[in-house]
């Protein structure tokens, strides 16, 4: 849509000159980017000199703006660009979401309330928390809540399963740990296994990391599943209504597991078959107790029975057809890799040569074999061969001797394992291939490379070169295919036995035969097999309801980077993560868990590390407590472009960063607040129930005042007088003395400078009421040990005297600064400046609000330091040369 | 940078974490600021966070009378942390 005027900004100058505008007909759109308008004015207590609250002026203002029938308003905007287009302006605008309905969010709160993420609050000066859910202050125009997302939180980004890591661990934080395990459950019933045996792909990621060390978020996980399953035997989650058709699962890995508790939780009956006696997969099957005890697997498993999954063991599927005839309508093949791939060499064979899998599968099911004083060689340089050697060690082996082609390096176990692997006593050879198996051992050439040039497997060997290892018995982890051969008959196989789909909807060439896992794409992790199913639940929701699934996931704002979290914080408080003490003996005879659990007092610790990357944890407590259903984290930016034919620039200020005038000690003591904070403590929506100082939330009695902190002040760049602080100092004495009347106050200034109409009176008053004036610039603040301040000043009015006085709060009365964001709109360059980098007025005397581009004017402070009355008269300036560029324009057109 | 040795936003992300000791503290009776800090071990300054921020979301509320020496006390309000 077209408008007449762009108004950037919503302080009293933006809604001014919107309100204007529109009262006279034209078509306003007015951009604020924070989530209300109001501007500054509307966080202020009272306004100088009539004392009048400044809520009650401001607030009749942005119902005005916001209801206006001429003025549309964009909160939570940003204008990017600007650009003239044949004579009128083009303006690009971003529109952030805020995650909430706004036209069904009723503002009650109840979101903020639940939300377990604190951060400063921008709206009260930093004094106090709010949540990542908040509505930015009573008064705010709309009163719609907001969330606060700087983006995905990287853990949460990249767990392959989709697990909302940051939500669970912002959970635990607030001691909500069965509410951590219930969003754990949103997206796998694989809790505990998880929280044992991931490889923790989000630890990685986790920023924490460029610190001390990563959060141990999958060790957190097993808190909370260890923690449900000692009292809890029901995940206690809510199905939607039963629908008809049944859906069969072939295969109860970690993939077909997940896949049956979504789509079983979405209201389908589901059968999964088993072929072994336990259901599970691998982490019941084949990843030994030492890692993943069967008893953790199988309550996880018995998530899906409460839901009533029907899972049925010892039933081997070899045909698709007979699940058709039994009248399920759909079927996902997750069989898994539970063939083993072949060496191909000779002596394979022999009798004491096993699989690894077989081995594996022995040893986690209770029939263990023994190796008692044998020397044993594993083949394998991933995970599953690292499993085996360090389970047949266990098993009382003599010796246990690693043999992978790849280098140390190169091996495709994960490094600690294989650091583990060792401390326990596993003795590897790397850079070797097997020839052959004989009775005694096997027969080893060297391998002198494990990719072609293209990357692909492909050893090369140097015949030249051999080497015999004894061993008394051979175990084969070279790798795990899928036991496909007897579905070839019904749906495509690729050569190495994977099932051929589909790529975006999982089907095989059998239209109601879905396929996903290992099955699939080759072995995997836990939490990628378990993704893998949650998004075959997704296809085959969308495929029998003939409509998208929101099981599909949803739009997740980008990954946020890790140096943009890094530098929220201007330094960092050191928070050693807890130790693993991993329970590592040399030649372990037994296969007691090696990993102990957190305690709970460690799990509160860990979590409490955690950075909040992307602000919001994606904890789901806020839609849960939301009674309007308007919260939806699927929102992404909104992109709109409008044509305008004139801009007003009412950006405002920026307030002094008082932490550069160190020598006041702003930031380093605690008891030492800006005039902007002490506004806040003295607003009726303070952070505080009172004036307190917030070093120990003391009754302040004696209060200082430091004057042009920041302003008239050539040290730090800026010699212009900021104009309103002398008076706002003023202003909030009087407010001191009224809500502290034993308080006594002292004000530090080189001169009171009140130049608007009664200001002159309005500074006499305050003399009269007590306060007292001291003409003395300071020259340092020292804090004491109990926290109160010595001002040491230049007493001007005896002789320059140097002088000390103790005080137990000081206020910075802060001046202003330009607000830089105004430049970036029209490209470099573009918009006039002034020497101190306001908006440029090309002819302040005669045109007010006029810059150097035709169209474009400036309102309020965004040129210079001004108060609030003097902004509303230059908003009328503005409007008035707005007004009249658009008719001189139309009228010449 | 708000007042506090430690940085602002450090400080305020712990206060759910802080929220159960407090509370288990305050059941002895309503404390000011300086005494929760002196039980506790934490700087007073972050006290006077976590307790406004939980006052904000209505774990504690002050005791209307100052002390003499010019501190209100707090009290634990209706919600319960975890």
């Amino acid at each position: 849509m077209d408008y007449d005027v762009l108004v950037i900004g919503s302080g009293i100058s933006g809604m001014e000159s919107a309100i204007k505008l529109g009262d006279m007909g034209y078509r306003v759109l007015m951009v604020e980017k924070e989530a209300s308008i109001g501007g500054k004015m509307i966080l202020l207590s009272k306004v100088f000199p009539t004392l009048d609250c400044a809520s009650c002026i401001s607030t009749p203002k942005m119902a005005a703006a916001i209801h206006h029938p001429k003025v549309t308003t964009m909160t939570y905007s940003e204008v990017e660009t600007i650009r003239r287009v044949d004579g009128r302006f083009q303006a690009e605008i971003v529109k952030h979401p805020r995650f909430v309905d706004e036209a069904a969010c009723t503002g009650c709160q109840q979101c903020e309330t639940a939300c377990t993420v604190s951060v400063p609050d921008q709206f009260n000066s930093d004094m106090v928390a709010r949540h990542a859910a908040y509505i930015p202050f009573p008064q705010a125009v709309p009163k719609k809540a907001v969330l606060e997302r700087a983006g995905t939180s990287p853990c949460t980004a990249t767990c392959p399963a989709g697990v909302k890591a940051h939500g669970y661990v912002s959970l635990v934080r607030s001691g909500e740990y069965e509410k951590a395990f219930e969003l754990v459950l949103q997206s796998t019933p694989l809790v505990g296994t998880l929280g044992r045996a991931c490889f923790a792909p989000c630890e990685s990621e986790c920023s924490r990391g460029s610190l001390e060390g990563a959060v141990p978020i999958r060790r957190i996980k097993r808190f909370i599943a260890d923690r449900h399953y000692q009292s809890k035997h029901s995940p206690g989650v809510i199905l939607k209504a039963p629908k008809g058709q049944r859906i069969a699962i072939v295969g109860s890995g970690p993939a077909g597991i997940t896949a049956a508790w979504h789509l079983a939780r979405k209201g389908y009956p589901v059968t999964i078959f088993e072929a072994e006696a336990i259901a599970g997969g691998a982490p019941a099957l084949t990843i030994p107790s030492y890692r993943l005890p069967s008893a953790v697997v199988a309550q996880d498993i018995d998530n899906l029975r409460q839901i009533g999954v029907d899972i049925r063991t010892g039933v081997r599927i070899d045909n698709v057809q007979t699940l058709s005839e039994q009248g399920f309508a759909a079927v996902l093949m997750a069989i898994g890799t539970t063939a083993s791939v072949r060496l191909r060499v000779p002596g394979e064979d022999l009798e004491h040569v096993q699989s690894a899998l077989a081995f594996l599968q022995a040893v986690k099911t209770g029939k263990r074999p023994s190796l008692l004083q044998m020397d044993v060689v594993v083949v394998g340089g991933g995970n599953v061969a690292i499993d085996s050697a360090r389970s047949a060690l266990r098993l009382g082996a003599n010796s246990v001797r690693l043999v992978s082609l790849e280098t140390r390096l190169d091996m495709p176990a994960f490094s600690w394992e294989i650091d583990e692997a060792v401390r326990e006593g596993v003795e590897l050879s790397n850079g070797w291939g097997i020839q052959s198996i004989s009775e005694d051992g096997v027969e080893l050439v060297r391998c002198t490379a494990t990719l072609d040039a293209e990357g692909r497997f492909n050893p090369q060997y140097d015949p030249a070169v051999t080497q015999h290892v004894g061993g008394d018995r051979v175990i084969v982890a070279a790798g795990m295919k899928p036991d496909s051969e007897s579905w070839q008959s019904e749906v495509m196989v690729k050569p190495n036995g994977r099932i051929m789909v589909d790529a975006d909807t999982l089907k095989t060439s059998i239209p109601y035969v879905f396929a996903t896992g290992d099955a699939v794409t080759g072995p995997s992790t836990i939490a990628e097999a378990a993704g893998a199913g949650v998004k075959a639940a997704a296809q085959i929701d969308e495929w029998l309801r003939k409509a998208p699934s929101r099981l599909s996931g949803e739009a997740k704002p980008p990954k946020v980077q890790r140096d943009a979290v890094l530098a929220r914080q201007t330094h960092y408080a050191e928070r050693l993560p807890v130790k693993a003490d991993k329970a590592l003996v040399f030649k372990p005879r037994d296969f007691a868990e090696i990993e102990p659990g957190l305690t709970e007092q460690e799990a509160r610790y860990s979590s409490g590390r955690c950075l909040d990357c992307g602000v919001c944890s994606e904890c789901q407590e806020c839609i849960a407590a939301c009674p309007a259903d308007a919260i939806h984290l699927d929102r992404t930016d909104e992109h709109l472009a409008t044509m305008v034919d004139s801009v007003i620039l009412a950006t405002g200020f920026k307030l002094f960063p008082a932490d550069l005038k160190p020598q006041y000690g702003y930031g380093r003591y605690k008891n030492v607040i800006t005039g902007m904070q002490m506004d806040r403590l003295l607003a009726p929506t303070r952070p505080y129930h009172t004036v307190l100082r917030p070093g120990d939330g003391k009754v302040p009695e004696n209060i200082a005042y430091i004057m042009c902190t920041g302003s008239r002040d050539k040290t730090v760049g800026n010699p212009l007088c900021s104009k309103i602080c002398c008076m706002y100092s003023n202003k909030q004495n009087q407010l001191i003395m009224g809500a502290l009347p034993l308080a006594d106050v002292s004000v530090y200034d080189i001169d009171m400078r009140t130049t608007g109409k009664g200001y002159e009176e309005f500074y006499l008053q305050t003399a009269e009421m007590g306060t007292n004036f001291v003409k003395g610039r300071v020259a340092e603040i020292v804090e004491k040990d109990d926290g109160n301040l010595i001002v040491r000043y230049e007493d001007i009015e005896h002789e320059g005297q140097i002088q000390e006085s103790e005080h137990d709060l000081v206020v910075l009365a802060v001046g202003v600064q330009p607000n830089h964001d105004v430049e970036r709109f029209f490209g470099p360059n573009l918009l006039g400046l002034d020497d101190y980098d306001y908006v440029n007025e090309t002819d302040e005397t005669m045109s007010p609000g006029k810059t150097n581009i035709p169209g474009v004017y400036v309102a309020g402070t965004a040129a210079g330091a001004k108060d609030i009355p003097e902004s509303i008269l230059h908003a009328g300036a503005a409007v008035a040369q707005a007004v009249a560029y658009i008719e001189g324009r139309r009228l010449h057109i | 940078m708000m007042p506090g040795r430690r940085d602002v936003r450090e400080v305020i992300r712990e206060e759910p974490l802080r929220r159960r000791e407090i509370q288990t503290m305050l059941a002895d009776g309503a404390k000011t600021i300086r005494e929760i800090s002196a039980q506790l071990g934490y700087p007073s300054e972050e006290i006077l966070f976590w307790i406004m921020g939980m006052r904000k979301y209505g774990y504690v509320a002050e005791v209307p009378e100052v002390t003499e020496d010019g501190y209100y006390r707090y009290r634990n309000a209706d919600r319960e942390a975890f």
